[in-house]
């Protein structure tokens, strides 16, 4: 006999097929259909204008390119400082780590147009870093690339991301029986390949569960490279406001979004096989 | 504690806090212009954002749509994940793959789907829309937290409450809600928080409803003043005060229960003594 309280996932169920399943099948319907731009009507039918728009321009291809190794450096980077980190909130004594996990999550708490906002003071012209440089005679100018530019991008995908990984690997971290690594060590395995061969295919679970986020929430940004990134902040999203918005061409901005969004599955899903893959190295070992 | 990791959280602690000291510091700078080297101590920021009625009726605004997005949030998490933790393989999976679209899907592609739907089917945008699509948005998450709590339980519990003869709703407001409660509240509060901190929903779904992150967001495009670090650090510490509170809950009820629960298992965990 099914158990009665999966009757409970209904209400769910119903607003998920209605608010986000319904619309993502309208993007499909919408994406065949075309605009007449005399009347301002989007006109039902089946064409391919807006697919042939969106495949056969090299912009948007570049576009969806850009968004896929926006996600993919952010997670790099975020995994390569989220271990350390990681590693050394797991050495804190325990009653210090509910602490720890407060601090560590307050900054994400901050709204994403306040994070924006206050790169620009740390980043500016004016700001702490240029002022703090020219202060030291370390630069004559101030140094323009630092805001405005895909490195402030980079910088604050960075920041808005690091704790989301950092909360994965220290929680496989935890499950993680430290006495492998001890034994790697003991066994002469200096630090770095006791890691690589114990440590990260033991929390490879964690590490794709981290990236995932990371790549979702940092490809589908798109504020930040707008308010920060200047003339390289172009991105995907960007278009498909465009299109959705200035231009109202629904049909484009269907297509471009459709795209957009089959090219980040493949790709988080293919990220996701390539680290769990990680896991199977230890299994080898050992035999 | 090594040196090492010493270090390491110390560097973590000063990039992830620096652009937040950055608007504190700003917020009581006796200049309009926002610029090194500070020119003086002033509160006139504060004093001029008392007198901002834009600023007050966004948090407003804020507040009363983040409410219903934590409560509703919460509790469509908790019947997602009961249903999850009673749910078969098959329909785990399908339940877990829809909670995932929401996660997954960029929130510009699904706000502006969602605009699409209800303008072919002539409905409007307001504060109801915007509550909803924030719940969508919120639900993964809300659902992750209070099932994360729910596995771990001793099913033994409900099923000895059942045996003795509770209804269902008596079994779960007596034994499997007062178990789950600060996880309950902690998926609010994340609900909450996350409906502050959102821009990019309320940019397409808000209508004429002017939370504060809008009225933010249009001033940031034109020119940036120095009443809005007040207004930041305003906001910063309201919403650290709400993190504070749970936590400091959670801990006083942790502590009440292990104080008057004097039944053990063999597991170790503490029982909930029944009422």
């Amino acid at each position: 006999m099914p158990d009665s309280r999966q009757i409970l996932a209904l209400p769910v169920v119903l607003l998920l097929l209605v608010g986000a399943i319904l619309p993502l099948t309208i993007l499909v319907v919408i994406s065949f259909w075309s605009v007449d731009f005399d009347a301002f009507e989007l006109v039902p039918g089946f064409g391919l204008a807006s697919w042939r728009e969106i495949l056969g321009n090299p912009t948007y291809p570049y576009l969806i390119g850009k968004a896929v190794l926006t996600g993919g450096v952010t997670t790099s980077l975020t995994a390569l400082a989220g271990y350390p980190l990681a590693l050394s909130l797991l050495r804190l004594p325990k009653r210090w780590k509910s602490v720890a996990l407060v601090v560590l999550l307050t900054p994400l708490y901050t709204g994403e147009i306040v994070r924006i906002y206050a790169w620009r003071l740390v980043l500016g012209t004016d700001g702490l870093v240029n002022s703090l440089l020219m202060g030291l005679h370390l630069v004559d100018a101030p140094l323009k690339f630092l805001l405005f530019s895909p490195f402030t991008t980079a910088l604050a995908l960075f920041y808005d991301e690091l704790p989301f990984m950092t909360l994965a690997l220290w929680i496989a971290l935890e499950r993680l029986d430290m006495r492998l690594v001890e034994a790697a060590r003991d066994l002469g395995a200096r630090p770095l390949p006791a890691f690589i061969r114990v440590t990260l295919p033991l929390t490879s679970t964690g590490l794709c569960a981290g990236a995932l986020a990371v790549f979702a929430l940092s490809a589908g940004d798109m504020q930040t490279p707008n308010f920060l990134g200047g003339p390289s902040g172009a991105t995907a999203l960007a278009s498909i406001d465009n299109f959705f918005g200035t231009a109202f061409d629904w049909p484009t901005a269907s297509a471009l979004a459709l795209t957009l969004l089959l090219t980040l599955i493949v790709a988080a899903a293919l990220l996701a096989a390539g680290i769990l893959r990680l896991g199977g190295r230890p299994a080898r070992v050992a035999r | 504690m090594s040196r090492r990791s010493l270090a390491v959280l110390t560097a973590a602690v000063a990039f992830l806090y620096l652009p937040i000291a950055i608007l504190a510091v700003f917020s009581f700078n006796a200049s309009r212009l926002m610029a090194f080297p500070l020119s003086g101590f002033t509160l006139d920021w504060y004093r001029s954002l008392a007198g901002n009625t834009n600023f007050q009726n966004g948090f407003v605004t804020s507040f009363l749509v983040a409410q219903p997005v934590g409560i509703l949030g919460a509790g469509l998490g908790l019947t997602a994940a009961m249903a999850l933790i009673a749910a078969g393989r098959r329909l785990r999976i399908m339940l877990t793959a829809l909670l995932l679209v929401p996660f997954l899907v960029p929130k510009t592609v699904l706000s502006i789907a969602q605009t699409m739907v209800l303008s072919r089917l002539g409905l409007g945008r307001g504060a109801a829309t915007l509550i909803l699509a924030q719940v969508i948005v919120v639900i993964p998450f809300t659902t992750a937290i209070i099932a994360s709590v729910l596995i771990r339980l001793d099913p033994r519990l409900a099923e000895a409450a059942r045996d003795l003869g509770a209804s269902p709703w008596i079994c779960f407001r007596r034994i499997t809600f007062p178990q789950i409660k600060p996880a309950v509240m902690a998926a609010y509060s994340m609900g909450v928080i996350l409906s502050l901190a959102d821009l990019t929903i309320g940019l397409y779904l808000a209508g004429r409803t002017q939370p504060l992150s809008l009225i933010v967001a249009s001033q940031f495009r034109r020119e940036l003043s120095p009443d809005l670090n007040a207004m930041q650090v305003a906001v910063l510490v309201l919403t650290a005060l709400i993190v504070v509170l749970t936590e400091v809950y959670q801990r006083r009820r942790d502590a009440r229960r292990r104080g008057r629960a004097p039944v053990r298992q063999a597991t170790g965990e503490t029982l909930e003594r029944p009422a």
